[in-house]
């Protein structure tokens, strides 16, 4: 492989890693707007996703295959996680609205530990592996640089869906509530928007977002394991802070960026070093521009 | 003698205008008010004052020393406290604890003085603790000092924030809104006690305030401001009698 | 009547109590075998941990997320000056003393001043950076860590035996709940707690919040660094297992369920947290499950009863 080549199929690994790492973001991002929770929990989210359509993927193995088996089961995986979603908000994050951040934070690791632990007890705390049964090596052929239909249709896939959220956040009524209550909650509360309403949508929407990239993910790893959420939570928080927490493009941007800097660095350092990389950039993103690339800078506050 | 001197104080966020071209002095020992319908820029003006936002150009001279770019902790340790609109407290500490806490800016001790405990970390505590004790006997509730402030009536909380503030030694004292919530008895006595802080205490008091008739017993000079903007400055009697300021008090009525 | 019981209440039943439970750990170990010793010690070690992060998250109301790092940095800081340089036990405590704050300053500092759950990504973000690079690093053993480190010698006795580390972390134990104590009774502590209440309010006060939050995260740092030395050598050998978010969050844990900021409060829940898994280690299911009923009773803990299990004091605690 020439340079040219090695560069350009890092950098479709590294669209791959990202826009796993976007759709993640995506979540963190909208509840932290909406809310101002680091709902720490969300990456668990992410690994019950893959979970489900795991299992979802083996049972309907009798009936359907290929793609079509996996598109059901991620929209089960989404159903399932945007339940999980709403029931942590509903009873663990809404008796403690109003309460100080810190001990809101503290309830989301909570609910973080029973996600992670009940899977954990469930499993047997072994990975388990998924076969999709699709041809893994099938794709174009550019030169050198070979880009499969999986990862193809990944790509189309996350595009897609950020696509449409992009559109429902700025063209419903739904979204515009969703930003309104981010701006000012009393306000929003006054003018009689059903605040609880919004902010359950917004936990079950980023819930769903993280079950498609956890689906994804099992199809293209093909192995799920109880841990696989803790990393990719701080990394797609670490994209949030990158594109600036509180913006839905932002979370796109900085989840791309992020997988795109560590396909990069990856192929410059020894690969065991990666998670080091993404979490000084992180440290570094707060230390140089903490309101990140694209996020609103507060009211100056000495 | 002018102890505080704003020039032209300008604050924007993001386009929107709070406050514009302010210039006003405050006279060392006086009693003076800033007022203004809701929304006037009056909060705006105090954040900028006591440091918690940067007035975007302008100046503030205390003492003949300019505040701007100074942080709130900073601007404290010259002398200047502030009190909260809804009093703010610490509220899972004692009422003693909270008073303390005014002691902060006129005091020293700080991590090695923690662990050594030497003499002088001693006389401090000392000092510190009967200190805060006074001034609470001073507002009448030195019998509630163990209680936990969340547990007070709003009365006594707002006593508590007083207290908390004179433990500081200030020579100025902003009081934001400090009528908010207290029912007509309850205002009057609050005149009383802000004459009795500036007697007993040489203090100079600067206060905002939208509750007209509070302000018009209390102070002796008094700045109006509508939409950021000072719109009549002078003794109580000529600021009612402006046509500016009926108007614009008249024209928040019809609103309300 | 009422005046005398008040004053047995408030003078003497607190340290009367103190008393009774030193001598009572004092002479634990005439009456016991090493398997109760080795569990009480590991119950101090936990309450070491706690005591040290209650400076932070218990008195200052910050979020750390990653208390295992500081207390890595401890364990490595020892073991790779005994092992690579072959300094004696004692000497390496300075040195963790000051590569523990030197690492507080670093992170500390530029997130510090940020918002307040910045700080939990931020530490968490640090501790597996401190995990991977001593699993990376030859210097720190790799995967496997470094092994047969050197047991110290105190007074020209080698410490070897449970019941020598039983008495050396009672020591520590109330080394740290001294400290802790005249932290929580002074000026500085006080300034941390307005910080937790309120950091505009003591901001208004004068605190200087963004160094005094730096101060109570160098503390607590410096606390985990020495502890982390001491269990080095304890265990004479560390890997980077033992250094994993479980373990912080355990610590953290600890912390909350006791009360944060109480002291006794933290005692106790970090010694729940090292003696819970050792009574129930052998019933099928629970043992496995354990972090899953922590998990719920955090989030009930937290609705029902943000203050922890201790209860309230009565009265002022400021003596």
């Amino acid at each position: 492989m020439s340079t040219w080549e090695l560069i350009l199929q890092q950098g479709v690994n590294g669209l791959i890693l990202g826009s796993f790492y976007a759709l993640v973001a995506l979540g963190y991002s909208m509840v932290y707007g909406i809310i101002k929770l680091l709902n720490f929990a969300h990456g668990d989210i992410y690994m019950t996703g893959a979970f489900v359509c795991l299992s979802v993927f083996g049972a309907l193995s009798r009936f359907l295959s290929g793609w079509p088996a996996v598109a059901c089961s991620i929209v089960a995986a989404m159903f399932l996680a945007a339940a999980l979603g709403f029931l942590a908000q509903r009873f663990a994050y809404r008796p403690l609205l109003g309460a100080p951040r810190l001990s809101l934070l503290i309830t989301a690791i909570g609910v973080s530990l029973v996600i992670y632990n009940t899977v954990m007890v469930i499993t047997n705390s072994q990975p388990l592996f998924f076969s999709s049964g699709l041809d893994s090596s099938a794709g174009i052929k550019i030169g050198g640089l070979t880009v499969t239909y999986i990862q193809m249709v990944l790509l189309a896939v996350s595009a897609l869906v950020m696509l449409g959220l992009s559109l429902f956040i700025g063209h419903t009524k739904t979204g515009r509530a969703m930003r309104a209550i981010a701006l000012d909650q009393d306000t929003c509360r006054l003018m009689g928007i059903n605040v609880n309403k919004v902010i359950g949508l917004t936990f079950m929407l980023g819930s769903a977002l993280a079950a498609i990239a956890g689906g994804l993910a099992c199809v293209y790893y093909g192995n799920v394991q109880y841990n696989m959420g803790y990393t990719i939570g701080i990394k797609a928080f670490t994209a949030a802070v990158i594109g600036g927490i509180g913006s839905i493009p932002g979370a796109m941007l900085g989840g791309l960026l992020l997988g795109l800097l560590e396909a990069t660095g990856t192929q410059l350092l020894d690969s065991s070093w990666k998670d080091v990389f993404a979490f000084g950039i992180l440290i570094l993103m707060l230390i140089v521009r903490p309101n990140g690339l694209l996020g609103k800078t507060e009211i100056e506050r000495m | 003698m002018s102890l505080m001197r704003i020039e032209n104080l300008t604050m924007r966020f993001s386009g929107i205008v709070a406050v514009e071209n302010l210039s006003f002095d405050i006279e060392e020992g006086s009693i003076t008010s800033l007022i203004g319908p809701n929304g006037a820029g009056k909060t705006s003006a105090f954040n900028c004052m006591t440091g918690f936002y940067k007035a975007t150009s302008g100046e503030i001279l205390f003492d003949g020393k300019s505040l701007i770019g100074r942080k709130p902790h900073r601007i404290t340790h010259m002398g200047i406290i502030r009190t909260f609109q809804n009093v703010r407290l610490f509220k899972n500490l004692t009422v003693l604890e909270n008073v303390m806490s005014g002691a902060h800016s006129v005091s020293k001790q700080g991590v090695f003085g923690a662990l050594l405990r030497h003499p002088a970390q001693r006389r401090e505590e000392r000092e510190i603790l009967e200190n805060a004790e006074r001034l609470l006997d001073y507002v009448g509730i030195l019998d509630k000092k163990d209680e936990t402030a969340k547990n007070l009536s709003y009365g006594d909380q707002r006593r508590t924030e007083w207290a908390r503030a004179l433990a500081a030694k200030p020579r100025l004292l902003l009081l934001d809104e400090p009528a908010a919530g207290l029912n007509r008895e309850e205002k009057d006595r609050l005149v009383e006690l802000i004459r009795r802080f500036r007697k007993d205490f040489g203090i100079t008091v600067f206060l905002i305030e939208h509750d007209m008739e509070l302000v018009m017993k209390v102070s002796e000079k008094v700045i109006v401001i509508n939409f950021g903007t000072k719109i009549a400055e002078g003794t109580p009697a000529e600021v009612q009698s402006n046509p500016l300021v009926i108007e614009a008090y008249l024209g928040m009525e019809e609103e309300a | 009547m009422i005046k005398a019981k008040e004053m047995m209440n408030s003078k003497w039943l607190g340290p009367g109590m103190l008393l009774g439970l030193l001598a009572a750990m004092l002479a634990l170990p005439l009456f016991s075998n090493d398997y109760v010793l080795i569990v009480l010690w590991n119950g101090m070690f936990y309450a070491l941990l706690a005591l040290g992060l209650n400076i932070i998250v218990g008195y200052c109301g910050l979020c750390d997320l990653g208390y295992a790092a500081k207390f890595a940095i401890g364990a490595y800081t020892t073991g790779i000056l005994m092992k690579s340089f072959g300094w004696n036990f004692w000497l390496t405590l300075p040195m963790v003393v000051l590569v523990s704050l030197l690492a507080a300053i670093l992170v500390g500092a530029p997130t510090l001043k940020l918002r307040s759950d910045y700080l939990a990504i931020v530490t968490l973000g640090f501790a597996e950076i401190v995990r991977i690079t001593a699993r990376n690093l030859d210097i720190t053993g790799s995967a496997s860590g470094l092994n047969a480190i050197a047991r110290p010698e105190l007074f020209g006795l080698r410490l070897t035996k449970s019941i020598h580390w039983y008495y050396v972390f009672l020591v520590l134990v109330i080394l740290f709940v001294f400290i802790s104590h005249r932290v929580r009774s002074s000026r500085f502590g006080r300034a941390l707690a307005y910080i937790r209440e309120d950091e505009d309010a003591a901001r208004a006060m004068g605190v200087n919040t963004t160094r005094y939050k730096l101060y109570a995260y160098m503390i607590g740092a410096v606390l985990g660094g020495v502890t982390g030395s001491f269990f080095a050598v304890r265990m004479t050998a560390i890997s980077p297992q033992s250094f994993d978010f479980t373990q912080s969050a355990n610590i953290l844990l600890a912390v909350i369920l006791g009360g944060m900021g109480k002291i006794p409060g933290v005692i106790a829940g970090a010694v729940f947290f090292a003696v819970f898994p050792e009574i129930f280690r052998d019933v099928p299911f629970i043992g496995d499950a354990r972090m899953l009923f922590f998990g719920i009773l955090l989030v009930v803990v937290m609705i029902v009863r943000p203050q922890g299990f201790w209860p309230e004091r009565k009265r002022g605690a400021l003596k």
